[in-house]
């Protein structure tokens, strides 16, 4: 008896372990999914038949569309998809919600479905008729497209399970539509970007940290995984589908999640996954304002933007390629690896080398760029020019400075220290790993610096480890009041004048080609409208040697016509 | 106990009715009663008990044969059988399943004006290209190949033996391979097919999709 039993359940066609027959794709009345005919059993014939198929292959049984595409298009796309050919064409002519499931060409009725169902329910299975949203198909891809486009395999290395039809991309190379093994009857995993990484091979991705980093999720809403298998917990396993989404994405370039560029960033970096709030930041008064452009940023822009500025996380971060890696200033760290710059000669640069050279994108004389805080005056807000080696003085931002004695410096900073631009500009409170996303402080300062100078001393500012906490952070306050450099420091920031730093001192440096060693050394150059002319009409600095000089000016109702120290 | 045996029992029956069932009378290919078949009979149309043609698969052949020899076969990018063109028993169905040949034209029948051919689903033409194809060797090494095909060597049909036994001929795939050109009776499986094809069983039993 036992021996009829297992006879009886080893019975072929009875056990099916990844089949068809337990897949949604078994449209039958006895299918397992939600979509299900009302009587058919037959499993095959609702894509299949033996005899009178069209198209013949591959014995296809259900009608073309007939309709026409709305296809991806991308600024970077080397690939040409024309109309979707192939067997991707039978996969619409389910997946695009225009035909019955039931309509099969053997039979001259619509086989009726359970529930009313008759076209594909709207959903991630419905592709519509608008697949600018999808990820590309019918495409033909051979080796002059991998050259061109730089970051795709060889399709010679495109290995089983991901395979090609007649050299070209095709639903099929994705999903096998017979056999659910993973997900979405995918033919690889998904996870680790592993399906991806067939075809796509992106620069520096191997060892970036959004292949690699092992964060998990720590609940709280929005899910930034929304599509991917409960099984992807980290980064890592998440892989590509962290950002992108290759159906119905919500963007319509570079298939993101999110049509507004950041959130696709924000989703993780909101303290939820990534250990650093960013989201909190770019909330802060003064930030860079991603919020404030859509669709402007495309990823073969220029390295130095002159028009159509803007900027997105993905203009100082390439998602691609950032990592942890740390840098000693002036080199790039791990989360600007692979971005764009401009050298300090000027040059575009395809992955900056130093970490200014991202800075300089956008405030090297670009239109658009916020202008120079102060009126001074030499007027300048072309940073490039600002900190050139050459100049008779700059903070030490793309060469050492020029002052070889700042006794005021407080260690490790020394006079042959190189400082980064967010050594200043960074979020307030971001420690360890300072980046101008947002501060409460203008200018995006890490710091508070108080600027308020009226011109005369009640008017002035009241000077204060506070007032002046940016400056102080590498100048030592108590240095600078006990005038150990400037003989006058104490009486120009105390009582008696009330002058902030940044009336006599331009924080970034005085061009070359504005000023010269004389008048500009020591940061010099007056903020007009508070410094004035003497009353030999005489508005400026003459450097005497080391802590030696003479000022032209007035200011704060004091005359120096000149004054020597 | 007596209960399962019972069930098993009637389990068993069902699925041997088909076989106590197999027979030609009233099926489709039960032509007694066709204006074009003057003779009345059914075996005749394709079959003759003396001085039939002596063909390998052909038992006393009484049908002209199709003279066609160009027929379009089936192709696929995936496909990995090497399909020629048809032969074995195949040509015996083409003999009028191709459209080329009078269903009337076979010996002893009486002339019939005009000719009579196949129609509709029956009419496959010569253009098989988007018919399954057939008259190509199925074995264990173009299963292994193509990946989603039973190894027919051990691979069950479900009619008793394996795929290799009950379904192909000579090792071939051939039209007899998925039909029973005389079992088509009220209550065996549509379209002559040799088993159901309820649940795409028929299908299934080759393609491990």
């Amino acid at each position: 008896m036992r021996y009829i039993l297992i006879i009886l359940i080893s019975f072929p066609g009875l056990i099916y372990a990844q089949s068809i027959v337990n897949s949604k794709h078994n449209l039958s009345v006895n299918g397992p999914g939600g979509m299900r005919s009302a009587g058919e059993t037959e499993i095959c014939l609702f894509c299949h038949t033996p005899h009178t198929a069209l198209p013949r292959s591959p014995l296809w049984n259900r009608r073309d569309p007939g309709v026409t595409y709305t296809l991806y298009k991308s600024a970077t796309m080397q690939a040409l998809p024309g109309q979707p050919d192939g067997t991707s064409m039978l996969c619409l002519s389910c997946h695009d919600g225009t035909i019955a499931l039931g309509s099969i060409l053997s039979r001259s009725t619509v086989t009726g479905f359970q529930s009313g169902i008759t076209t594909m329910p709207a959903g991630l299975s419905n592709l519509s008729t608008n697949l600018r949203n999808d990820h590309p198909v019918s495409f033909l891809y051979n080796s002059a497209l991998a050259m061109a486009d730089g970051q795709l395999k060889p399709p010679a290395a495109i290995l089983p399970p991901v395979s090609l039809e007649n050299e070209k991309v095709q639903c099929t190379s994705c999903h096998d539509p017979h056999k659910n093994l993973f997900p979405d009857f995918l033919v690889a995993d998904t996870r680790n970007s592993e399906l991806c990484n067939a075809c796509h091979q992106r620069n520096n991705w191997n060892s970036g940290s959004h292949n690699t980093s092992v964060k998990t999720w720590n609940g709280v809403l929005p899910d930034p995984w929304p599509y991917t298998p409960p099984s992807s917990t980290t980064v890592a396993q998440n892989g590509c589908e962290s950002c992108h989404n290759p159906h119905n994405s919500g963007s319509d370039v570079m298939l993101l999640k999110y049509q507004k560029e950041e959130n696709n960033c924000l989703d993780c970096h909101n303290g939820n996954v990534a250990a650093k709030n960013v989201a909190a930041e770019f909330s802060k008064s003064y930030r860079h304002n991603i919020g404030n452009y859509l669709n402007i940023h495309t990823p073969n822009e220029p390295a130095q933007l002159f028009t159509n500025m803007h900027v997105e996380c993905v203009d100082c971060h390439d998602p691609h390629a950032s990592n942890s890696r740390s840098a000693v200033a002036p080199y790039a760290g791990g989360a600007l690896a692979g971005v764009k710059g401009v050298s300090q000669t000027g040059t575009a640069v395809s992955s900056a080398t130093f970490a200014y050279e991202v800075c300089y994108r956008c405030h090297a004389g670009s239109a658009g760029s916020p202008p120079a805080a102060t009126s001074r005056v030499i007027v300048q807000n072309n940073l490039l020019l600002e900190f050139a080696p050459a100049n008779p003085s700059y903070h030490p931002v793309a060469a050492i400075g020029k002052n070889t004695s700042v006794p005021s410096l407080i260690s490790p900073w020394s006079a042959s220290s190189i400082m980064y631009c967010t050594s200043c500009h960074a979020g307030d409170g971001s420690g360890t790993s300072p980046a101008p996303h947002g501060s409460i402080y203008p200018h995006i300062l890490k710091l508070q610096n108080i600027t308020n100078d009226g011109g005369t001393v009640s008017t002035g500012t009241t000077e204060s480890a506070s007032a002046y906490a940016l400056c102080y952070s590498c100048h030592s306050r108590a240095s600078i009041l006990s005038d150990v450099s400037f003989k006058q420091h104490n009486k120009h920031l105390q009582s008696e004048v009330r002058a902030p730093c940044n009336t006599c001192h331009d924080p970034h440096g005085i061009s070359m080609t504005q000023g010269n060693i004389s008048n500009n050394s020591n940061l010099i150059n007056f903020r007009t409208g508070v410094v004035t002319p003497s009353s030999g009409g005489q508005l400026k600095f003459v450097g005497m040697g080391s802590n030696h000089g003479q000022c032209y000016l007035t200011c704060h109702g004091k005359n120096h016509n000149p004054l020597s120290y | 106990m007596k209960k399962l045996n019972l069930l098993l029992t009637t389990i068993a029956l069902i699925m041997f009715a088909q076989i106590i069932n197999a027979q030609i009378l009233n099926s489709a290919h039960d032509f007694k009663s066709k204006t074009w078949n003057t003779t009345g009979e059914i075996c005749k149309v394709c079959h003759i008990p003396h001085n039939g043609a002596m063909l390998a698969e052909a038992p006393l052949w009484n049908h002209a044969l199709s003279a066609v020899t160009n027929y379009s076969t089936y192709a696929s990018s995936t496909l990995n059988a090497t399909v020629g063109q048809p032969d074995g028993n195949s040509k015996l169905c083409l003999s009028c399943h191709d459209g080329s040949v009078a269903l009337n034209n076979f010996g002893g029948n009486g002339v019939v004006t005009p000719n009579v051919y196949a129609t509709g689903a029956a009419l496959l033409g010569t253009d098989l290209s988007n018919d399954h194809p057939v008259s190509f060797t199925y074995n264990d090494a173009l299963a292994t190949t193509d990946g989603s095909l039973f190894p027919p060597s051990t691979a069950l049909s479900g009619l008793g033996g394996t795929i290799n036994a009950d379904m192909l001929f000579a090792g071939k795939m051939q039209c007899a391979s998925c039909h029973d050109v005389h079992n088509g009776a009220t209550g065996t499986p549509a379209h002559l097919l040799i088993k159901s094809n309820a649940a795409s069983a028929l299908c299934l039993t080759c393609h491990d999709k």
